[in-house]
């Protein structure tokens, strides 16, 4: 096996040491960190992406990938020029005023990671106010809500009033979700996205950031 | 009016030994004793502490065994709701076992159209008419959330209109112990004070701490509101098997009896005797797609797993029945209602809640609820036992009838069917031959519920409720409207 499938496979198997190892390997052998980035970790989470949307892998394996694809990173990151690392978007996200609920947005922020977003977790019960004061300071592209109880999904629309007060609105796509939350809902406050899964969370994500790239 | 003889199967599904269930009750309080939980509410956590809990330098709530063994001795092992007109409808407790909707779908599948559209007032309405009609629905909860309304006061408006719409006791949300409040104020005008109430009590609350280990303000105030209200509170922690609580089974039901445990600890130290309902409801997430299920058998084996715990406890349990992943009013629908209904009423489960629920929760059909009736009604026959007293083991009958005879016109045949155990008949199922089958429609089954659902809908509804109590509850709900305290959480 080659250093790249090597490194690739181990990747994906979330084998972190051997990771490191081969990324290290991998600059002593002459390679450059470029290369090793997108032959090698970027590779390796296409390969992961692929079969999680053929359902072959679990969600904790994906993720454990993640971030054995992210310790790989932070060697190569010094190596690396302007410019050599895309990063698809920078997201700033939380669960609404009021609400408790955070599994499914974790998961999303997990999921955005992975796929090569810089995510700013708020965490829960997250103000109006907050959301834009955080989107404004970190220069987000993209705000995301959750809310699983009906009762706090107003905070989605008195956030994004929150946003346009601060002049963010252009700059910033607002994308929401959570069990109660559909489309008819997002067109109605005016957000920019809709997912019903973490999984769409991501296409939409993508979408978006293309539509403003 | 309501039924009061309780279901019991004679029939019994039990699969864990005593030093399982041990095993699995150490577990839970070394996670209270050792691991904590998160308490964000002052008073509660004063309570607490003098029911012999410590708040240590993490911030966390440690919960020693003395303080829930005490909980434990003090509960109520059994307790009773009552239907609207005050008379004893559902003694929850050991094996009886008691079926109703759940609430706050966003979906439904319109009666009339069959469309797929935003839940509505008036679905909770048909929900609680048509509960009202079927006579193995026990209680209603609303089974819709009325997405055209401002959410203001929504759980108010819900509590009134299912009111209104039947007299059967009620499962109630509320947002926080504001509306929980006002609700309880309209229960006592119904009852004619707070003493009769807590007497008679006519609903019982759904109050959920939030998985893993923590328990909301919100949640814990309408906790103590119920105690001090002394109105049947279940407090019910919805984990999500291998997101918000361990993967494995038992881990998950450590975790789930970790949380609830700690609200009985809470509820009984404020008002000791005051009636619990134990419970910890089983989500599952698919591992693969990220999408939580009602209907994963890993989901089943926790629910079998809590169920006993809780008779082993010796606390009224929280169940679930009559609901389904499925999109459609399809096969699938029918196994899943059917497995886990079946599993609800084997275990004895007391207070089986969603019946009506499809695609994980968001939507409802009012069909599912005909469909799941029809389903309990077969059940109780066959769970109900055979009885085998002379006349049943009918030897005397044999002998009379003799070799190459026939037994339909024994009297012994007549007297069975007439006055003794009788037949089960289908009222939805088909057991029509072909020829009839076809001359009668063709009918499916879905098609069958639906136009059962239509003929309660266009049937009379139950009596009304007095014009005056009614007067006054609207006025108690637009006051809770319009109160500033309403509709901005904190």
């Amino acid at each position: 096996m080659s250093l790249f499938e090597d490194l690739k496979l181990n990747v994906e198997q979330g084998k972190k040491e051997a990771v490191l190892a081969l990324v290290a390997q991998a600059l002593d052998q002459g390679h450059s960190a470029q290369q090793i980035l997108q032959q090698g970790l970027i590779a390796a989470m296409d390969i992961v992406g692929a079969k999680m949307e053929q359902e072959e892998m679990f969600i904790p394996e994906v993720l454990r990938a993640a971030k054995t694809m992210e310790a790989g990173l932070e060697i190569l990151k010094p190596l690396l020029g302007v410019g050599d690392m895309q990063v698809s978007g920078k997201v700033v996200m939380g669960t609404v005023k009021g609400d408790l609920h955070d599994i499914g947005k974790n998961l999303v922020a997990m999921l955005l990671s992975s796929a090569g977003f810089e995510v700013i977790d708020l965490g829960i019960n997250v103000a109006p106010a907050v959301f834009a004061q955080k989107a404004e300071e970190t220069g987000a592209d993209f705000l995301g809500m959750s809310a699983l109880l009906t009762t706090t999904m107003p905070m989605m629309a008195a956030t994004i009033e929150e946003l346009e007060k601060a002049g963010l609105r252009g700059r910033v796509r607002v994308l929401i979700g959570g069990a109660p939350v559909t489309q008819a809902y997002a067109d109605q406050i005016g957000a920019d996205g809709y997912a019903s899964d973490a999984g769409a969370a991501i296409k939409v994500a993508k979408e978006l950031g293309a539509l403003v790239a | 009016m309501s039924d009061v003889a309780p279901f019991t199967p004679a029939v019994r599904l039990s699969h864990l030994g005593d030093d399982v269930k041990t095993r699995i009750f150490e577990a839970a309080l070394r996670v209270l004793a050792d691991v904590g939980a998160s308490v964000q509410h002052d008073e509660a956590v004063r309570l607490l502490q003098k029911a012999g809990c410590s708040l240590d330098s993490d911030g966390l709530v440690r919960v020693p065994r003395p303080a829930v063994e005490r909980a434990l001795s003090s509960a109520p092992n059994a307790f009773t709701l009552y239907d609207r007109d005050g008379a004893a409808a559902m003694e929850l407790g050991g094996h009886n076992v008691y079926f109703g909707t759940g609430s706050d779908l966003m979906w439904q599948y319109d009666p009339h159209t069959g469309e797929h559209r935003p839940s509505r007032l008036d679905d909770i309405a048909r929900v609680a008419r048509v509960c009202e009609a079927l006579p193995n629905m026990d209680f209603v909860m609303s089974g819709a959330y009325p997405t055209e309304l401002d959410p203001r006061g929504v759980y108010a408006v819900t509590f009134l209109t299912m009111m209104r719409n039947c007299t059967k006791p009620l499962v109630i949300v509320a947002e926080s112990e504001i509306d929980l409040g006002v609700i309880i104020d309209v229960a006592a005008d119904v009852r004619g004070g707070r003493d009769q109430l807590r007497e008679r009590p006519y609903f019982l609350a759904y109050v959920e701490p939030v998985s893993p280990l923590s328990h909301p303000a919100e949640s814990v105030a309408k906790l103590l509101l119920c105690a001090d209200a002394g109105v049947p509170v279940a407090y019910v922690p919805a984990p999500l098997l291998g997101a918000t609580s361990p993967v494995s089974s038992a881990g998950h039901v450590v975790q789930g009896m970790a949380e609830c445990l700690l609200g009985l600890v809470l509820h009984q130290h404020r008002a000791p005797g005051a009636p619990f309902m134990f419970g910890v409801n089983q989500g599952t997430l698919d591992m693969v797609s990220g999408q939580p299920s009602y209907a994963a058998v890993e989901g089943f084996m926790n629910y079998l797993t809590v169920v006993e715990m809780a008779k082993w406890l010796g606390l009224p349990n929280w169940g679930i029945s009559g609901c389904t992943d499925s999109q459609a009013i399809d096969a699938q629908l029918g196994l899943e209602v059917g497995e886990l209904t079946l599993l609800s009423m084997l275990l004895g489960s007391n207070l089986n809640h969603d019946v009506g629920f499809m695609g994980f929760g968001l939507t409802g059909a009012l069909e599912e609820i005909v469909i799941t009736d029809e389903f309990v009604s077969m059940n109780k026959k066959l769970l109900s036992g055979i009885p085998v007293q002379d006349e049943d083991l009918a030897v005397n009958v044999i002998a009379e009838v003799g070799p190459k005879g026939h037994y339909l016109r024994h009297p012994h045949t007549r007297r069975y069917l007439r006055k003794g155990p009788g037949q089960w008949r289908p009222r939805l199922l088909n057991r029509d031959n072909r020829d009839r089958w076809v001359e009668c429609g063709g009918l499916d089954l879905r098609e069958k519920a639906r136009r059962k659902v239509q003929a309660i809908l266009e049937s009379e509804g139950p009596p009304t409720l007095d014009p005056v109590l009614l007067a006054l509850a609207e006025e108690r709900v637009a006051a809770l409207k319009a109160s500033p305290k309403v509709g901005s959480p904190s």
